[in-house]
């Protein structure tokens, strides 16, 4: 197995910083580029990598391709990052692939959108409670403002108990687990390092594509060269690609479509089917148990932070017809693990694995833990959605296209993934159906409704520490 | 059974007329894209067309002497060649005018007749080295009828209440009131199905046992002669031109079903060409006798493929209309038959390094999707008949139309309610 430069590597694409319940990203925009190297030079020893486990804070840092033309860096090499981070998450072509239309379209987004200011560099500020976050956010705060970097967003992120997120389900099982790191899990969930970090091998054996320096400027000495024998400088190795979008929920409409779907025939809400009906869409119920495991009821009365309840499962074996976990529910077409199409067992997953991404939600707004009794949040909410791949194409970008949005999933018609895939606008001539396999019919829920609204996002390069420090001297 | 087919005319335009053709192919597929479709459904047997403007010049602009910028019509249609053809230039005059008039030879204004269009076609037609189908026999108007066949039953099944009754009484039911709908008299008659050859696939098995010693000598020799001289592209995705690629994607992912088209360049020699050809009937082999139920190669995504060679072997040009995003088109084909992939496409210049014909090439799957995208060339024009069914759902639809009129036990009523 490949060692990792564990030391090199920032801490957030391997740990989701459980403890740190506190969270605060900001979105900054430069405007002074030597001050603001300057900024990046002063905060690049307190930025925590995967080998640091500080106490009250941690500290990451990541950047988008305007970012890096804001440093100084040369198209030639911003042309060699991935095209899908160079160009954004806003092109017509992607909007097109993650469904950004009508509330979600890009022209509407808060942030990141072609009508906002361009943000340039990410800050994620964690802590184990708010006041601790704030009281370090406020020198950070005092530092970038004096370097003449503008705050264009920020967003206060939360981590509920069980990693509830605000429909109610519980967030954030069946992580992959990155090779050399000393995370532990199901066998099946171990990857390969270049999955997710690059400059080490990818579940096709291969080293992935990785931005190297078309010409060199600043000052190079501590780069690594290019694993692929160019004999040019890497800038990609123990960094990696971040997602980051942000997604409203309407929990209400949410809850009350479940309900009004089960209703009983006075009319009243029927709290078992109500989340049972939820449950399918999921794959799970809101403890985080697996349908496959616990087809008629959650097991976990009380939720349980116990890993039994929520892993170790497969399809093949205990639901080839989907009666237990619907093809169609969320977890089980963004995660086939072993029913990756009519692949054996072994090969599907070997496919699988090739289209994962790790994911590290954190939500925003009054904490909610919608359920078919309790709905009505207080503020706006949602979630920050997070995640990290090295090819946004071939994992973030299939997982969203290929297996959530696509409504000819596997023999499927008319159905898109019901919690992430639905158009609040469907196609003209189209219909948005979820299909729960069952006998002797299966049952049709018609008319799906979208609860999910992006309201901006970006593609974002998350560096190593030698090329954050790398950066400083361009 | 009605066979689909693969037209393919590649015909020289006029130097002069290539900017005014390439402008109007774009205004057709902006038309096209608003529902402008008349003169494509016209026939009612075209299940796609694809008009593509064929430059003369490999990926770098080297122009390859000799060979003038063509203009390439195709379709993927029901029936014989003749027919086909003869039904383009009666019932798409005005279609065919519009496109041909940049074209060299074309006949005059005023000298047009369904006669001198017909021979204007024929003389540029071209053959494909081979040709797959995803759902062979499947006519047009049957693939839309068998769709609102399923249609119906889903909504006769979703409406009704199906409470303590058996499968095999729902089937019963979903039969009789099928059976009494005038629009759908036509299920009484079973589909004529293809279905796997086993004795052709041991005839091919035999061939290849015999042929065994010789094609280890053959691959052994290329390698050792070809391959390990040969020179890769070494390009990663993030090496490709930009500017190219983006230009592709602005004709992707509008729909549920993309198409690909890619003008490659055979690598030289008496034996890439041997090695070519071999492969491509041992391609037909399985094709004809083994890939008759939706899949290509175990790739469950794929309606129509056709592989062409021309200008005296040089050159080779393939056309795929396909379920799904590009990304998953080409990963099925490194994760399904990357040695398939491997054995045909490693004959043309540029493609990752392969060793023993076999293996390496598409494995490598970062060069490997960078040179796809390298030798994609844009498709000008594209119609798909039936954009909103995949080919599952087409194998499905028809399944459906056969069941119907058996009288199941209730485990196969219970596989047969499964397809809704």
């Amino acid at each position: 197995m490949e060692t990792l430069d564990l030391h090199d590597i920032q801490g957030y694409i391997v740990r989701g910083y459980k403890h740190m319940k506190f969270s605060r990203y900001v979105l900054l925009h430069i405007t002074d580029a030597t001050a603001a190297k300057k900024f990046i030079g002063d905060i690049a020893d307190s930025i925590t990598n995967v080998t640091h486990f500080p106490k009250t804070n941690c500290l990451n840092i990541a950047f988008t391709a305007a970012g890096l033309r804001a440093l100084g860096m040369k198209e030639s090499n911003i042309s060699n990052f991935s095209r899908e981070f160079s160009e954004g998450m806003t092109t017509p072509h992607r909007q097109r692939l993650l469904a950004d239309f009508d509330s979600s379209d890009p022209q509407k987004w808060r942030w990141g959108g072609p009508n906002n200011t361009e943000p340039h560099l990410l800050l994620m500020v964690f802590g184990t409670d708010e006041p601790t976050t704030l009281s370090y956010y406020t020198q950070l705060e005092q530092q970038f403002t004096a370097a003449g970097m503008k705050d264009i967003f920020q967003i206060d992120g939360l981590t509920l108990k069980f990693n509830k997120e605000h429909f109610g389900f519980r967030d954030g099982i069946s992580q992959p687990i990155i090779k050399g790191t000393d995370r532990n899990g199901p066998p099946e969930d171990y990857v390969n390092a270049g999955e997710f970090i690059m400059g080490y091998k990818n579940e096709y054996n291969v080293y992935p594509d990785t931005p190297i320096l078309e010409e060199n400027q600043g000052d190079v000495s501590a780069l690594p060269l290019d694993p692929m024998g160019t004999g040019k400088k890497d800038i990609g190795r123990n960094g990696s690609y971040m997602v980051l979008r942000q997604l409203q929920q309407d929990v209400e409409g949410y809850w009350t479509f479940m309900n009004e779907r089960t209703k009983n025939e006075d009319g009243s809400v029927n709290v078992a089917e109500s989340n049972k009906l939820a449950s399918k869409m999921m794959g799970r119920w809101p403890s985080g148990a697996p349908l496959v495991r616990f087809p008629d009821k959650d097991p976990c009365g009380e939720d349980k932070d116990d890993d039994y309840y929520t892993k170790f499962f497969n399809y093949q074996d205990n639901d080839k017809d989907g009666l237990k976990c619907p093809f169609g529910s969320h977890i089980r077409r963004t995660n086939p693990r072993d029913n990756f199409e009519d692949n054996g067992q072994k090969q599907s997953w070997k496919l699988t694995r090739r289209h994962r991404v790790i994911r590290r939600a954190r939500l925003y707004g009054c904490p909610i833990a919608g359920s078919p009794t309790n709905f009505i949040p207080e503020t706006e909410v949602g979630l920050m959605f997070t995640c990290f791949n090295s090819d946004i194409s071939r994992q973030f970008e299939f997982i969203s296209y290929t297996w959530a949005n696509y409504p000819k999933f596997l023999q499927l018609y008319n159905d898109p993934d019901p919690v992430t895939g639905i158009r609040e606008v469907p196609v003209p001539g189209t219909e948005q159906n979820f299909t729960i396999p069952d006998t002797p019919v299966n049952k049709y829920i018609t008319g799906m409704k979208s609860f999910i609204t992006t309201r901006g996002g970006a593609y974002l390069f998350f560096p190593s520490i030698t090329t954050i420090n790398y950066l400083t001297t361009i | 059974m009605t066979r689909q087919n693969p037209l393919t005319l590649a015909t020289p335009i006029k130097s002069s007329e290539i900017e005014n053709l390439e402008f109007l192919l774009l205004k057709m597929r902006g038309d096209l894209e608003n529902g402008v479709n008349e003169e494509f459904e016209n026939l009612g047997t075209i299940h796609y067309l694809r008009l593509v403007v064929l430059k003369s010049k490999d990926p770098e602009g080297n122009v390859f002497p000799g060979i003038p910028t063509r203009f390439v019509f195709s379709t993927d249609y029901d029936g014989d060649e003749e027919q086909h053809l003869k039904d383009l230039a009666a019932k798409t005059p005005s279609f065919l005018d519009k496109l041909y008039s940049c074209c060299e030879g074309y006949p005059a204004t005023n000298a047009r007749t369904t006669e001198n269009r017909l021979a204007y076609l024929k003389q540029w037609r071209i053959k494909s080295a081979a040709f797959f189908a995803g759902a062979p026999g499947r006519t047009l108007p049957q693939i839309k009828q068998e769709n609102n066949l399923r249609n119906y039953i889903w909504h006769f099944i979703n409406s009704g209440n199906w409470k303590n009754k058996s499968p095999g009484e729902i089937h019963k039911a979903i039969k009789e009131n099928v059976l009494g709908q005038s629009e759908f008299q036509w299920v009484k008659e079973k589909a004529k199905l293809p279905s796997e050859n086993w004795l052709g696939m041991a005839m091919l098995g035999l061939i290849l046992l015999v042929l065994l010693p010789f094609i280890i000598i053959w691959i052994l020799i290329l390698h050792f002669v070809h391959e390990i001289n040969d020179k890769p592209l070494g390009k990663t995705p993030s090496q490709i031109d930009a500017t190219h690629t983006r230009k592709l994607e602005e004709y992707e992912d509008l729909h549920n079903q993309n198409q690909f088209t890619q003008f490659l360049i055979m690598r030289p020699g008496f034996m890439r060409l041997v090695t070519f050809f071999g492969l491509m009937a041992f391609a037909k082999g399985l094709i004809n006798n083994l890939f008759v139920k939706g899949k290509l190669m175990d790739i469950p995504t794929i309606h129509f493929a056709r592989w062409i060679i021309m200008d005296d072997n040089k050159h080779m040009l393939f056309f795929s209309n396909f379920d799904g995003s590009w990304q998953q088109y080409l990963g099925d084909f490194i994760d399904k038959s990357g040695w398939g992939l491997t054995g045909i496409w490693s004959n043309t210049e540029n493609f990752p390094k392969t060793n023993y014909l076999f293996t390496g090439g598409a494995y490598d799957a970062e060069h490997f999707l960078a040179w796809s995208r390298y030798y994609q060339i844009p498709t000008a024009v594209w119609y798909c008949a039936y954009p909103n069914l995949s080919i599952k759902n087409v194998m499905n639809n028809t399944y459906i139309r056969n069941e119907i009129m058996e009288t199941p036990s209730e485990q196969a009523s219970e596989k047969f309610l499964k397809r809704f």
